[in-house]
């Protein structure tokens, strides 16, 4: 019970370093100065200390929205794999508590988009929705295809099984589950062929435009649920598809988990900086091709049991 | 292993046919074939073909190396049109390509019966091949079209390479003979055709 406590301690210490982490590679790739990796760490600070203030139009939603926005996804944290051996995991949550865990965080954050009545918020919603409803199915098949493999619908005993046998003859399936996770990992986080999580510019935003007219300590918190969100798409990367080094003491395979962290944002900023965003009507087409690899992933598994 | 390069080879291929620009098109072929000259080496080390490791070698060297390389240096000779946009739209193709590799999975059911080992690579090959006609029929430009057909020969490789324990090294170096004639009069081809609209 103590591991499991003090790994989910250590995934809420990791998780802003990870977001500044990649921004801070993308700087070096493109030879700027970096920033420091303890920003995240910074802004929340900077943002605690301010004035919260609201919108004249803003009613009651906003104000609660943002607990509501950032509490599912400190629920999903509990749910997540084990990083030890040992450690205290929940066993039975499969691949609809996750999603819809996420989705709700997803749909406060809408309607909290809704709710600041500028015209830029709205926008930013309606595309939010139309990208989190495509990757639902996807990420749904996903989580399933993998549960399948290692034998139990259970996320994290799902972790767990692969972690202690690795299903070596499905490891075609496995690679196409891997692929349409990492196309998902990308869209829900707003990285950048989906969403360009730096621009202000109105014409391409989409997280950024829910939350414009957000300030103080609600800003904070919408900045550490994203942050958290990425952690948690993340890790379930890290423990899903690379399941190696969690058979050691705990120190190690402590260590080896943030380094498979940090080796999915070193993907994303690698990504982020090779390509251009997609225009939001391309979109569908990306996701799209998660499916298809969600879908052939279970029909491999089924089919040919490669 | 060799199930992960399996699965590289069909992934490279199902990205190829959602991809819109040619080059990007020839890189993810150059890809498709690497994989499919470690998986010959791969098996070939397993059954201790030699025949089988020197087509592997000549796979990368040929198909990931000088062919994309050279496709890419005619299309910039000839000014090819490099944004190739697919005739079938991409929702339909994300229902089509689903559609064509469960078909395909229970088309070579029969036939998975009757090998007694890697029997479902034989699937993979088929659908492969079935997805390669697919892109060759979903682009009009004649570009794609030859990577098209270029990848349905690495398909039909694969199936000898997996169903057959090695065929004879004269009929692989025969057929890579005929592939480099094929590009050659793709050349002639397109030196023809330039001569002519001028």
């Amino acid at each position: 019970m103590i591991l499991y406590i003090l790994s989910i301690f250590l995934m809420l210490l990791v998780a802003p370093i990870l977001l500044s982490y990649i921004k801070a590679l993308k700087m070096v790739l493109l030879f700027k100065k970096p920033i420091s990796l303890l920003q995240g760490y910074r802004t929340v600070a900077k943002l605690l200390r301010k004035e919260t203030l609201l919108s004249k139009e803003a009613s009651g939603v906003t104000r609660y929205a943002p607990f509501l926005v950032l509490s599912p996804l400190l629920v999903t944290l509990f749910f997540l794999p084990p990083v030890v051996q040992g450690a205290y995991y929940v066993s039975f949550v499969d691949a609809f508590t996750l999603t819809g865990l996420i989705s709700l965080s997803t749909f406060f954050l809408m309607l909290l988009g809704l709710d600041s009545a500028s015209a830029f918020g709205g926008i930013g919603s309606s595309r939010e929705a139309f990208i989190s409803a495509l990757v639902e199915p996807a990420m749904v098949l996903t989580v399933f295809a993998v549960s399948m493999m290692a034998q139990d619908l259970g996320v994290g005993q799902a972790g767990v099984n692969l972690a202690s046998s690795f299903p070596k003859m499905h490891m075609a399936s496995f690679l196409f589950a891997a692929i349409s996770f990492f196309i998902l990992l990308l869209a829900e986080n707003g990285r950048i062929p989906i969403d360009n999580p730096e621009t202000h510019l109105e014409l391409t935003m989409v997280h950024e435009a829910m939350t414009l007219d957000l300030s103080g300590v609600y800003l904070a918190m919408i900045e550490s649920a994203s942050a958290i969100k990425f952690l948690i798409f993340a890790s379930l990367f890290a423990s899903l598809f690379m399941p190696f080094g969690y058979n050691n003491a705990p120190p190690i395979a402590v260590i080896i988990f943030v380094c498979k962290l940090f080796a999915v944002a070193t993907a994303v900023a690698l990504i982020e900086v090779n390509t251009a965003k997609l225009r939001l009507f391309k979109v569908p087409n990306l996701l799209g091709i998660a499916i298809v690899f969600a879908f052939l992933s279970l029909i491999t598994f089924y089919l040919l049991g490669a | 292993m060799v199930d992960f390069l399996m699965g590289l080879f069909l992934a490279s291929l199902i990205v190829a046919l959602f991809t819109t620009r040619l080059y990007r098109l020839l890189n993810w072929y150059a890809f498709n074939s690497m994989t499919l000259g470690l998986l010959a080496l791969l098996i070939g080390t397993r059954l201790d073909d030699d025949a089988m490791l020197i087509t592997g070698a000549l796979t990368i060297l040929l198909k990931a190396g000088v062919i994309p390389l050279f496709l890419k240096s005619i299309s910039r000779r000839f000014r090819f049109i490099r944004q190739i946009q697919p005739e079938i739209k991409v929702h339909y193709a994300i229902i089509l390509v689903p559609a064509i590799l469960v078909f395909t999975f229970y088309l070579s059911e029969p036939i998975t019966h009757m090998i007694t080992h890697n029997s479902n690579y034989v699937a993979i090959s088929i659908s492969s091949l079935f997805l390669s006609l697919l892109l060759m029929m979903e682009h009009k430009n004649i570009a794609p079209k030859i990577i098209g057909f270029l990848s349905m020969e690495n398909a039909l490789f694969l199936l000898g390479i997996t169903a057959t324990d090695g065929m004879p090294m004269l009929v692989e170096l025969g057929i890579f003979f005929d592939l480099l004639m094929a590009i050659v009069v793709i050349n002639l081809l397109f030196h023809r055709e330039q001569e002519e609209g001028a």
